[in-house]
């Protein structure tokens, strides 16, 4: 099973780290989403078939607990898999999240961190070969 | 060097390490010290206590931060240096604040200010900050300063977490 996948996060620069650590993670994956904000965020899931989002906290214009919140509350929705990817490593914050069902990656994150989160959150596991060549888990902390 | 100090120190080597895939020094050599600013940050916060958090950036070292993020050869848009910079100083300001206020408080991170060219250090900003540091980064440095409204600096120093 491909993962559709969408990345919400306010700095383009983190959202193509977290992009490219997924595609040498060995996950397989289906098409990859981007956005800005927790509304675009939105947006981009009513307009495409989603398995996974990534979400950052801290966004203007709509930030990600709230994007969550929106995302349990409409039905189309409400099951899809959920990682907070953030620098807020508050124990309570954590466990805010995790009541709204979503799993927790802390920045800066390590692919091997992320892989084992995703698989987790989703069932997915990953490929026995890495799509670029590259062993999973061999590469940098991000 | 104070407990502040030391986890200031701290969360900055870890996000450079990590996330800039740099090794900081501590100790700085004369290339390092005379370095001229290439770019500050700015990340505003607020909950239990509030202030900001300033990251400037001397030497010619963003463009090998952004690169080394990107997993790029070169980085020379001025979006993506800008960027990046914002993500450094969002994530050194994220890793602070649990390790001096401890993990069960709740702060709320805004958005990073980011000013590219010879601005200002943290010298020229307004008040005086609570804790400063220095990191060695290749040919240039990092230098941070914490700015905590009210008494913070002097309550987190007498009840160190």
């Amino acid at each position: 099973m491909a993962l559709n996948v969408l990345v919400v996060d306010d700095s383009a620069v983190m959202r193509k780290m977290i992009i490219r650590t997924l595609r040498l993670s060995g996950l397989p994956l289906g098409d990859v989403f981007e956005a800005g904000n927790g509304q675009e965020g939105l947006d981009k899931l009513s307009q495409n078939w989603v398995d996974l989002a990534l979400v950052d906290i801290n966004m203007p214009v709509m930030n990600g607990e709230e994007m969550i919140d929106r995302v349990r509350q409409n039905p189309e929705t409400a099951d899809l898999s959920v990682i907070v990817v953030s620098t807020d490593s508050s124990e309570t914050r954590i466990d805010m999240l995790q009541k709204k069902g979503a799993g927790f990656v802390h920045k800066p994150f390590t692919p091997e961190g992320l892989r084992e989160t995703i698989s987790q959150m989703t069932g997915v596991a990953q490929d026995e070969q890495s799509p670029e060549g590259t062993l999973p888990g061999s590469g940098p902390d991000f | 060097m104070s407990n502040l100090q030391k986890e200031l120190y701290r969360a900055a080597v870890l996000t450079f390490e990590e996330l800039g895939l740099f090794l900081p020094s501590p100790e700085l050599d004369d290339t390092q010290r005379q370095a001229a600013a290439e770019g500050t940050v700015i990340v505003p916060f607020g909950g239990p206590f509030s202030g900001h958090l300033v990251v400037t950036v001397c030497g010619d070292v963003l463009g090998g931060l952004a690169a080394n993020m990107l997993g790029e050869d070169e980085v020379t848009e001025p979006e993506q240096r800008s960027d990046a910079l914002g993500e450094i100083g969002n994530v050194i300001c994220g890793n602070i604040l649990p390790r001096i206020a401890g993990t069960r408080e709740l702060f709320n991170l805004r958005p990073p200010r980011v000013m590219l060219g010879g601005t200002p250090g943290t010298g020229t900003d307004t008040g005086h900050p609570a804790v400063t540091a220095q990191v060695g980064l290749d040919t240039g440095r990092a230098d941070l300063a914490l700015f905590l409204d009210g008494d913070a600096a002097a309550r987190l120093e007498e009840n160190p977490r």
